[in-house]
């Protein structure tokens, strides 16, 4: 038989432990109770038996047996709780309230007993009373015995004993309540993350727990696990759009490559066109392919990971210095001005691969669209804010307000640059990279019109302070 | 040159047995690490391994490994489809002498074949390189052409060092971003073409051979 699912939960079966715990724990307290009333009782018992034989005696004393007759006569008549018993040397009786001595083979030494007396109640039943007693040998060879009927006093002690019990109930079946209570709070927030886990587990990543502002370890355990579901929604969706983007990315270069290799082999096998360059055309397509597939799998990977691999700290104006040592000949080739100003002293933390690629992205753009006449510059300084900031400035065309957000999507190219090579992937990388840093990337107007030129672009690749 | 090419791609592994034997190499095959091994530790002395990184049995890291930990030195290019900067990283602590990621240009991968082989020789400390006229001082930082002294930049002179060193072979664009400016990124415009042609305006510029050649499809070559 299944148990009913609350009687299953761990904290309740706690509680069941601690009870059975509490419940050992408290019967040998009773039982502590039971032996020390008990004891007690039986010894403030003895002391009146004493005490009563002690008062014979010295009758007996006074007045030798007859006294003595006469006032355990009178006593026994009397409401004192006390059994007597008057013998004769050989345990005939003299007198006393009850028939025959309950000790056994006695010997002339004082001597005890227990035992039982039976009496009628005024309904006419029978009943036994538990007695004890002592008996002595007076000097005269006469045997007195004096007991008492003990069972006012077990009454009492059963009487406490039966409170304990009562006691001991009561807390069981309240510990039991409480344990129940308790247990639902537990299991029901217990079950609040379960439900979580299972939808998740079926496939529902929106999943989330309830917080309910406690702060204890429920909620803590429900943030934590709500905070650990983000993460890996934002990772699945990172890998989903990968996947997607890569699919979309590479399937129209392959579909055109495609397409110029047919044309190609149609074109040779009709006897026009030349093997030779249809092949070596075919093989820059490839490499275009190629490219763009490196570039989509660093962006995909780096959306994925969320962090730039191997990151350690480095002087930003050294690799600054790098970037310029290896453009600055490609503008002078190209009749651009080219500066570089680099500020000292600065630390920054990421994948120097990672962000060389970065500036080289956007170095390449600006030698593109700047025409001949036309500057670069590239800056590294520290921002107000901690930031560590490159820019790159150029006097090109730059992109108008409403573009700039979109030139930073894959594969956006905007009209008038449709005609120079590129994937359209250069920018993205560019900001899939600041963004695995902590960083962004900043997209603004150059320094403005000045003739013909202009108004150029500025783009900014800030990383966080490194901490 | 004798070259193993441990490989489990067999049509790849054919393509460059091909190619490199064209080329006027040797090559053995190995279809998969643990034969990679056997093969390395067998009677035959190879001058390059070309190494893929990911195969059945044993992969390229471990055999890479291994072979070192045996106090084999051979130079080894590894092969690899993860282009990533930290598996090229952990491809070169494991003993790799450099890496290429797949898909590569033929070009490119003898290029490296044969720059790799060139290791072995530099043995001893240079102080001088001498291709036919040219004339480099490692120590005095001074290059001359038929006596006459050349001026170049730090990274000029980095840049004909490189090429010196590996005199009659070609090296790619991407080889020199990567061994002279040590940089693994790939540029969209033709920054090396750039640096190329202001090094060879220095040292040919007024002599009637040119030395510096540029190798279609492949990249450059110092021709003595």
């Amino acid at each position: 038989m299944r148990l009913p699912r609350l009687f299953r939960t761990t904290p309740f079966r706690l509680t069941l432990l601690f009870l059975a715990l509490f419940a050992a724990a408290a019967s040998a307290f009773l039982a502590y109770i039971y032996l020390a009333t008990a004891g007690e009782a039986t010894r403030r018992t003895d002391e009146d038996i004493g005490r009563e034989m002690r008062a014979l005696m010295a009758a007996y004393e006074r007045g030798g047996v007859n006294v003595l007759n006469q006032s355990l006569i009178e006593r026994a008549a009397s409401e004192r709780p006390f059994l007597y018993l008057l013998m004769t040397k050989d345990g005939k009786q003299i007198s006393g309230s009850i028939a025959e001595s309950p000790v056994e083979d006695f010997n002339g030494a004082p001597a005890r007993a227990s035992f039982s007396v039976t009496d009628i109640d005024v309904n006419g039943r029978a009943r036994k009373h538990p007695a004890r007693g002592f008996q002595e040998q007076l000097r005269g060879g006469e045997i007195l015995f004096v007991g008492a009927d003990v069972s006012d006093d077990q009454a009492y002690v059963l009487k406490i004993i039966r409170a304990l019990w009562g006691a001991g109930a009561l807390v069981i079946v309240l510990g039991l309540l409480g344990g129940l209570l308790v247990s639902r709070n537990v299991s029901r927030s217990m079950a609040g993350l379960a439900d979580v886990v299972t939808a998740v587990r079926n496939g529902d990543l929106e999943a989330r727990a309830d917080v309910r502002g406690t702060r204890d370890e429920f909620d803590e355990l429900a943030a934590g696990l709500n905070e650990m579901l983000d993460r890996l929604e934002r990772s699945m969706a990172g890998h989903r759009h990968a996947g997607d983007a890569i699919a979309h990315d590479l399937r129209s270069p392959l579909t055109r490559l495609r397409a110029r290799l047919e044309t190609a082999y149609l074109d040779v096998e009709a006897g026009k066109g030349n093997a030779e360059e249809a092949l070596g055309q075919a093989l820059e397509d490839t490499d275009g392919v190629l490219k763009t597939f490196g570039a989509v799998l660093s962006i995909a990977r780096l959306q994925a990971a969320g962090q730039a691999p191997d990151q350690a700290m480095f002087d930003p104006a050294e690799l600054g210095g790098d970037m310029a040592e290896l453009y600055e000949p490609v503008c002078e080739d190209k009749g651009l001005d080219f500066a570089a100003e680099f500020a000292a002293d600065l630390q920054v933390r990421g994948n120097r691969e990672f962000l060389a690629q970065a500036l080289a992205n956007i170095l390449d753009n600006a030698v593109k669209y700047t025409p001949a006449g036309g500057a670069i510059m590239l800056r590294v300084r520290r921002r107000s804010s901690g930031e560590v900031e490159y820019s790159i400035t150029d006097t090109g065309p730059g992109v108008p307000d409403e573009d700039r957000e979109r030139v930073v999507e894959r594969f956006v190219r905007l009209e008038n640059s449709r005609s120079e090579p590129g994937s359209g992937l250069g920018l993205s990388l560019v900001a899939a990279v600041a963004e695995a840093h902590g960083g962004r990337l900043e997209l603004a107007e150059g320094p403005g019109k000045v003739g013909e030129m202009g108004p150029g672009l500025r783009v900014a690749l800030i990383l966080p302070r490194a901490a | 040159m004798r070259i193993l090419i441990v490989e489990d791609d067999l049509e790849a592994a054919e393509v460059m047995d091909r190619g490199l034997t064209e080329a006027g190499h040797e090559c053995t095959r190995a279809a998969d690490g643990e034969d990679g091994l056997a093969a390395a530790r067998g009677p035959g002395e190879f001058d390059v391994m070309i190494v893929d990184r990911m195969m059945p049995r044993m992969d390229g890291v471990t055999m890479v490994q291994t072979i070192r930990r045996e106090g084999d030195q051979t130079p080894v290019l590894f092969l690899s489809a993860l282009g990533e900067i930290n598996d090229r990283v952990e491809g070169l602590k494991a003993g790799g002498d450099d890496y290429l990621v797949k898909p590569y240009a033929f070009a490119e991968l003898i290029a490296r074949v044969e720059a790799l082989s060139r290791r072995r020789e530099t043995g001893s400390v240079q102080t001088r390189l001498r291709v036919g006229e040219l004339e480099m001082d490692l120590i005095g930082r001074a290059v001359h052409r038929q006596g006459k002294e050349i001026d170049l930049q730090p990274r000029e002179f980095q840049l004909l060092e490189f090429m010196m060193r590996h005199a009659g072979q070609s090296v790619t664009r991407t080889m020199l971003l990567e061994k002279v400016w040590e940089y693994h990124f790939d540029p969209q415009t033709n920054v090396i073409d750039v640096h190329i042609s202001r090094l060879r305006s220095k040292i040919d510029k007024g002599f009637d051979k040119p030395m510096l050649q540029t190798v279609r499809g492949a990249g450059y070559r110092l021709d003595p």
